[in-house]
Parts: C-alpha cells; structure tokens; sequence
C-alpha cells in the first residue's frame, strides 16, 4: 500500500491567525454600533420615563429591568443603550467631519508645501497647544450655556459640542495626514505620474490618498476613543448633553448616590471603558496590519 | 525633417547649505525627429539633472538659465502649467528604478489607463483595450490578467516595460529615459534596451538615453555627449566617437569597462581621484587632476568646446591624435 503525503501548504488567509483581543474589541464594537442604530426598536423601557415602583433597583433584582434602574426610577439598559447612541454618534460625527477637513488640509499642505504648508502647521501647532477640554468647554459655555433667557436644547448642545470636538481632531489627524504624504509625495511614482501631465489633484486623489488612508483610519480609530472621553469628562463638568443622554452625563447624575445605587456609576464608566480600549486596539490593529503590502516587496 | 528639441546655454545650479552647487554648466545639444542622443557620465556628472531639467522636472531649489525650444516653441520662459500639458503627450521620461517608479498600492491597469484617460480624455472601456494593446506590444504574456496585478507580483523587467508602455502611451515626440536599465539584472537589460529603440522607431520619437555605460548607449544612438563635472566634454555622432575619440576621459570611460578578451585576474583599469566639488569654481580644466596626459596649462585654465569637423566637440588642450 503507498501512502500518499499531503503536505498541506496553508494559505495566506488560513495561517493568518488573528489574536483573542481583535476579536473581543470587534464583537464589543459591532454590539455599541448595533445598539446605537437599532436601540429605538428593541422591546425596552423608555429611557427617560421613571418608573417609581422601582428606585435605584441594583442589577437583576427588579422584573423587567435587567440591569436595575437609577436612583430616580430611569431604566438602566435602555439608559445605556440610548448612551451608547448619543456616545457614538457624536464621536463619530466629530471624528469624520474632522479627520476629513483634517486629512484634506493635511495632504494638500505636504504636497503643495511652501507658504501654505508653513502657514497649516503654526495654525496647527497653535490648535494642539490649546488644551481640548479647555477649548470644548469655552465654546459650549459661550454659545450653548443655561442662561436666565434661554435653556440650551439637547439640539443646541449636540452641535456646538460636535463642532468643539470636531475642532480638537482636525489638528491631530491633519498633523499624521501631513506627516504620511510628505513621505509618499517624495516617492518617485508621483514624480512618474506627474512626468506623464497628470493634474496634481488626481495624483493627490489616486496615488497619495491610498497610502496615507491607513495611517489616517488608525489615528481616526484612537480619537474616536478620546473624543469619548472628552463627551464624559465635558459631561462630568456640568456641560454635557443635558438630561442624562449619554454615557458622561449618566454618570455626571449618578455620582450624586454613589452610595445608594453604585451600578448607577460603574455601568456607564464600564461601557466607556470597554468602548475606549476597543477602538484603541482597533486602532492599534488596523495601523499594523493594514499598511503590508509595501512590506511584502 | 525637423528640429525637436533645441537647448542652448543651459545651466543648473542648485542653492545649497555650502553655496551655488552648479550641476550643468553651460550645455547645448539638438535633437532632430526620431533621432537619439546618449548622454554619458559617471555618478554625479549631471547627467540626469540634465534631461530632468530639460523637461523642466527639477525641484523648486533647482535654478535653470538657457533656451530650450521644443517643436519650435520656446519652452523655457513659459509658465509651469503650460509646461506641464506637453508632459505625457508631447515628452515623457523612463524612470531609473522601475521599483519605485509605480504605486505600490494600485494595480498595472488603473496605473496604465490613468494617462489615457486624464491626458487624452478616452472613455475607461477604451482605454483598457488601449492599455491591453500597449502590454502586448511590451511583450508582456498574458495582459488581461496583468492589468489587474499590482508591482510587487511582477519581476523588475516586467515592471520596467510596464513604466515603457506608460511612457509612450500618449505617443510622445520626445522620450527621456533616464539609466532605464541601471536597476534591471543584466540578462534583462539587453531586452528593455531592444524594446525602446524599437519603440522610438515605431513612434518616430527623439530620444535622451542617460546612462553610465559607454557600451549601452554605442548600439542604441545616434549622437553621444560625454558629460564631466556638469560640462559637455565630447559630443560626436556615435560612430564618430567610437572611431576617432578626442577626449581622455572618454578613453577612460571605455577603458573601464570589463572585456571578454582580457585574461582571468587583469585588474579593471579605474579612473583615480574623485569629481571635483561642484560647489566650487576651480579654474583649469576639471578632469586634470585625474587626466594621464595633464599638464601644467591645464590646470591653470578650462579648455573651451571645441569643433574638431563632422560634428566633432570636444572640451581639451591636448586632445588624442592630436587638434585638427
């Protein structure tokens, strides 16, 4: 009898064997993101209706309020879903609007270089040397505060707190933007394309954008986390998203019965927590493991 | 007929840390329709800073004096966007290192059509079909499947007839190649240099071939300029130039080059010393300090380019066989 030897040669995909961590940060990440868009249509409480039959209810003590309620009689799921909504909602709105203003000023500013470029890095460098939560904090006090006229709407604050953190990112992905395609706008195919007459925006668009793309999403990933932080600790100084929306400003209300109702303060600094270190080793991931194939040669 | 390019008195001089670095001195040449010139040196001579300058490739820290008149228009005065609408179409350039000439992120069809489309304004389906005609006439096997491959899956000649095919996509009356086969493995080099003189037969394109290598540019030309230290030294028709050399350094450029006939362990003949430092103007000629048959006024003052008849320059006092 011969016996036949299958060597068994693994492919690229196969021997690819990604780390425990990936998988956990993706599951906690699509889980947030499937809450925040479908969490109006899942059979929970209102969030924002109390239910006085049950205050400050711990974790699975009380029927139909899985997760306990608040001091005040709030349903703590539906509170933490809604959180999750308005908490992602606004990191990613900021993050994207500005890592494109970013990114755009970033790119052009590397490959036009000369004035233009010095004049984007001192404005730049001037926007980082200001502390985020200082600037964020000016701008809500100054154009959405609670003043005797007038009570900022949830609206109102929403804007003017994307808008500050859109302000915070634009410096931080501008600078990597600007940094990766100083590097690629040397490199000797954008010399090629543009020996062949190809206009500067299309070599821009078609041979710089892609390289610098990795580096872009990694950093975007990152600050979608610390925009997060940002929202909470804004939130915890009284000027966040009024009437406990999001995830900072559950905890900004529950830290007042820390010693009644606990869950009421570690539920939400959990479900930042955990958002937080997933969309760092995210970050993380996607810097390592997007940018190969130049590597490969 | 008629004249392609036409450059005269062109200088480049770069500003750097430790003053003006003058990288072309003083440089006339002309290039008839389909007719091709090589330009020798060795490194640092200023070779591809010429035929960058030429198609106005230079970074912004590059100064450029001179005339440079393409297909009768004067080029060098006109403003860089007017410039840029003759590159592709009017000139292109192949460059040195194929490796890093590509993207290595976009794949050969999207890279090939890019011009095809931006530049001459064809619609994507017909630049495909284009773009496919132009690998097989590269000689690339299996150009369907090689429109969709991105560089690092093609070995360096592949990639260098792809940055050909490129080149001379939007048919140029005027090609650079600039030491196309200089990163290339030598089995591979006598092909790419075959396919562009076939090419620029083809396409009746003028073409600049920039090497360091005497014995590539002797079967692919028609007029050869010898540079050193940025200066013209000798600029004849190749046959010329082959048949009757004037220029020492031309001598020892061909001297260093390996032959079959040598016995095993004769060391290469090597040209001592250095190029002198671009940054300063010594007087005399450069190659003196370097030259076998230097003597004392050679040192003390530049010999100006001389006409030694059929077409012959030459830049010596004491040029071999002797002044005319």
């Amino acid at each position: 009898m011969t016996t036949t030897t299958v060597t068994t040669v693994p492919t690229t995909k196969s021997a690819r064997k990604r780390p425990i961590g990936f998988y956990i940060a993706s599951t906690w990440l699509g889980l947030m993101v499937f809450l925040a868009v479908f969490g109006p249509f899942l059979p929970l409480p209102t969030w924002n209706e109390a239910q006085f039959e049950f205050l400050g209810a711990g974790p699975f003590s009380a029927p139909g309020h899985l997760l306990g309620t608040t001091n005040d009689g709030y349903d703590m799921l539906s509170g933490l879903v809604n959180g999750a909504r308005i908490s992602i909602f606004v990191s990613v709105v900021s993050v994207t609007i500005g890592g494109l203003i970013g990114g755009v000023i970033g790119i052009s500013s590397a490959y036009y270089r000369g004035k233009f470029d010095s004049v984007v890095q001192m404005v730049f460098n001037i926007m980082l040397s200001i502390p985020n939560l200082v600037l964020s904090l000016a701008l809500i006090s100054s154009f959405a505060a609670d003043t005797d006229e007038q009570t900022a709407t949830v609206a109102r604050r929403m804007t003017v707190l994307i808008f500050s953190l859109t302000i915070v990112i634009v410096p931080i992905v501008g600078r990597i933007a600007r940094g990766s395609a100083l590097q690629w706008s040397n490199r000797e195919f954008v010399l090629a394309s543009k020996s062949m007459g190809t206009p500067n925006l299309v070599i821009i668009r078609k041979h710089i954008l892609p390289n610098v793309a990795p580096a872009m999403l990694a950093i975007a990933f990152l600050a979608v986390g610390s925009v997060i932080i940002v929202e909470g600790s804004l939130a915890l100084l009284g000027v966040g998203i009024p009437g406990g929306a999001s995830w900072g400003s559950m905890l900004a209300t529950g830290r007042n019965y820390l010693e009644f109702s606990p869950h009421e303060v570690y539920m939400p600094a959990l479900a930042i927590a955990f958002t937080v270190i997933s969309t760092n080793y995210f970050g993380d991931y996607v810097r390592n493991h997007l940018d190969k194939r130049e590597s490969k040669i | 007929m008629s004249t392609v390019i036409k450059v005269e008195g062109l200088s480049v001089s770069f500003a750097t840390p430790r003053g003006e670095l003058k990288a072309v001195r003083d440089v006339s040449i002309e290039l008839q329709e389909g007719e091709s010139l090589g330009v020798v040196g060795e490194s640092g001579s200023g070779k591809t800073v010429l035929s960058r300058s030429i198609m106005g490739l230079l970074p912004s820290t590059a100064t450029r004096t001179g005339k440079i008149t393409f297909q009768g228009e004067v080029i060098s005065e006109l403003p860089k966007d007017k410039v840029r609408d003759l590159w592709g179409t009017g000139m292109a350039m192949v460059f040195q290192d194929p490796m890093t000439a590509l993207n290595p992120v976009r794949r050969i069809g999207d890279q090939l059509t890019e011009s095809l489309t931006v530049r001459l304004g064809m619609s994507k389906k017909d630049a495909k079909v284009r773009a496919i005609e132009l690998l097989e006439r590269v000689r690339i096997p299996d150009p369907k499947s090689m429109m969709r491959k991105f560089p690092y899956q093609l070995s360096g000649g592949m990639r260098q007839r792809i940055m050909i095919a490129i080149a001379v996509s939007c048919k140029p009356e005027m090609l650079f190649a600039d030491e196309p086969t200089t990163a290339l493995d030598v089995t591979v080099q006598a092909q790419v240099l075959e396919l562009i003189s076939e090419l620029r037969k083809e396409f009746n394109m003028a073409m600049i071939l920039v090497t360091h290598d005497l014995g590539v540019v002797a079967g692919h030309t028609d007029k050869i300029a010898v540079m050193y230290a940025g200066d013209v030294v000798e600029y004849a028709p190749t046959r010329e130039l082959f048949s009757n050399m004037k220029m020492p350094y031309t001598e020892a450029l061909l001297k260093s080059i390996p032959r079959l006939e040598t016995p095993t362990g004769t060391r290469l003949p090597v040209i001592e010393g250095r190029l002198p430092d671009p940054t300063k103007n010594e007087p005399g000629c450069p190659f003196a300090n370097r030259c076998a048959y230097v003597t004392d006024k050679c040192r003390a003052e530049k010999p100006p380019l001389t006409d030694g008849g059929n077409g012959h320059f030459y830049r010596c006092w004491f040029p071999i066989g002797g002044a005319k």
